[in-house]
């Protein structure tokens, strides 16, 4: 395509949207408190239904609205309000950061940023590079996606506590459901919602790994689970 | 009002307008930084009572100082003035002059003004004005690959890099003003343009500061004449980089398209209107966040670089 040639105003608010998503996840590789990342968390959630509006009012597809208020109801209020009990409890003094999350950074914020852009560069041209183009899949938003789940994944790997990894993984089930609804925003809402309840699964576990390292070792730090090698 | 101006007037009003206005704009922006804190502040016309008081008094340079300590606060004038030939400030249509450099040559011009009130800073000897120009060169060196990319992204986008193929871009439809490429790139360039005239969260504006200073150091020995002409340079940097982000890339609206004498006034009260706005956005940001630490900037300049970057990515694969 001719990169002079504007998309059109539906298409360039999706792609802007996505753009944004990915922004904030790098916001998240950045972010060094935990009840800021969620926070995080919560705006790209929030983000991801406000795309499913606009795609239903683009591509006029009903069933769209009832996914974007379930996804907002369990990813901007259930799972953020679940991990802040979860990081609630392990916090020993009240009003105090959870142990184990500031300064759990391996690379300097500098470094964890360019870092992301290479990862985010790989993502973008494996995806140019497979010529998915149609018009019900635009290969921009595609990209984006794929590059937010390549920056997620480095977040899981740059950070050493639970709850980053746990905010990772649930930033990359974000990436998944942009570039479902990009690609396949037809598809039956009943599906959708199995893929929603999916993430239900990763908040228990997770839920348990938090709870279990933080009575295992009174830390979050993953760091601490190297001395459990046989 | 239907008078036609011939051309070259109009390429000297947009000179007159950016030389005349760049004081009063910075007046407005302390006046609103001044009220946001719940101050009265000083005058809107403030900055040229002082620019006038500056000129009138006798002008110093330290001892063993060359020619080069005076004549560089000129030099720097005489460049931020060519700036406004080249970016559209009054109108749609390319004046005469206007294609005598692109957006690298503008970029060029501004270095150079930094470049030279860098070295006449160092010939003083003052530790305070040495530290300002070369903490103001290494923070200018990394920000250099975001203006880079963000000229890259206007490239992709028009095909040229003109400011005024780019703006006529914008105009042309809604769909241009929303793909994330053109937005991520404005987002840079704002980011960049804080750093450039040296506003929270990168240096405190106002103040004696010493330690956290950049920009503002680096005048610390000139005084009188001289002096005016660097505080007049600094103004007149900060609105052409206002015009550049809002003729350019943020509303290229209301700009003359005709000779008519109405048109060019309207658009003369248009600029100055849309840099007061953008004036306000960058008050209301000092009055919100805390000056980074001076080895946090490098922060700062990677989520600029990241924006930017992302910008070029997102028009690569051509939807963006």
């Amino acid at each position: 395509m001719d990169p002079t040639q504007a998309p059109g105003v539906y298409e360039g608010a999706a792609n802007v949207i996505a753009a944004v998503m990915l922004l904030l996840e790098f916001g998240l590789l950045r972010q060094a408190l935990a009840r800021d990342q969620i926070r995080l968390y919560q705006a790209q959630s929030a983000l991801i239904s406000v795309l499913a509006i606009v795609i239903a009012a683009d591509r006029n597809l009903p069933d769209l609205y009832v996914l974007a208020a379930l996804s907002a109801a369990l990813k901007v209020v259930a799972v953020p309000l679940v991990m802040r009990r979860l990081l609630g409890r392990t916090d020993p003094i009240e009003g105090e950061e959870a142990p184990g999350v500031a300064g759990s950074q391996t690379l300097s914020p500098a470094s964890a940023v360019l870092a992301g852009i290479v990862l985010a560069a790989i993502g973008f041209f494996c995806f140019g590079a497979l010529k998915i183009h149609g018009p019900a899949a635009p290969a921009l938003a595609l990209a984006l996606a794929a590059a937010m789940v390549l920056v997620s994944f480095g977040l899981m790997i740059v950070r050493r506590d639970v709850a980053s990894q746990a905010i990772g993984f649930f930033t990359l089930e974000n990436a998944i459901s942009l570039a479902a609804l990009v690609v396949a925003s037809g598809l039956p809402l009943i599906l959708e919602t199995a893929f929603l309840f999916d993430l239900l699964v990763a908040v228990v576990v997770f839920g348990m790994l938090i709870r279990a390292a933080h009575g295992r070792s009174e830390s979050l730090s993953t760091a601490d689970l190297t001395r459990l090698r046989g | 009002m239907s008078a036609a101006l011939p051309v070259s007037v109009i390429q000297l009003l947009q000179v007159l307008t950016v030389a005349f206005g760049a004081p009063g704009v910075t007046g407005v922006i302390a006046k609103v930084e001044a009220r946001l804190q719940g101050r009265r502040g000083p005058r809107v016309l403030q900055p040229y009572y002082d620019l006038a008081k500056l000129f009138r008094k006798e002008a110093l340079a330290p001892e063993g100082t060359s020619w080069f300590f005076l004549a560089a606060p000129l030099i720097a004038v005489a460049a931020y003035l060519t700036i406004p030939l080249l970016i559209p400030v009054l109108t749609t249509y390319g004046l005469p002059l206007g294609y005598m450099g692109d957006i690298l040559g503008g970029g060029f011009l501004l270095s150079l003004a930094s470049f030279v009130v860098a070295t006449a800073a160092l010939e003083t000897g003052s530790p305070y004005a040495q530290l300002g120009s070369s903490r103001a060169k290494t923070f200018s060196a990394i920000t250099e690959p975001v203006v880079l990319f963000v000229v890259f992204t206007v490239a992709l986008l028009t095909g040229t890099d003109l400011p005024y193929a780019l703006a006529a871009t914008v105009r042309s439809s809604a769909g241009q003003i929303i793909r994330p490429a053109h937005l991520l790139a404005a987002a840079a360039l704002f980011m960049v343009i804080l750093h450039e005239t040296g506003r929270i969260p990168v240096e405190t504006h106002t103040g004696t500061n010493e330690f956290g200073m950049i920009e503002e150091a680096r005048a610390f020995e000139h005084s009188g004449p001289f002096f005016a002409l660097l505080k007049w340079g600094s103004e007149l940097k900060q609105l052409i980089l206002f015009t550049i982000l809002a003729d350019v890339f943020l509303a290229p609206w209301g700009l003359a398209s005709t000779q008519q004498l109405g048109a060019v006034i309207l658009a003369i009260v248009a600029l100055l209107a849309k840099a007061c706005a953008v004036g306000c956005v960058v008050a209301v940001i000092d009055n919100s966040f805390a000056k980074l630490r001076l080895f946090k900037i490098t922060e700062y300049v990677s989520a600029a670089f990241l924006i930017a970057v992302l910008g070029v990515f997102t028009l690569y694969l051509g939807g963006g």
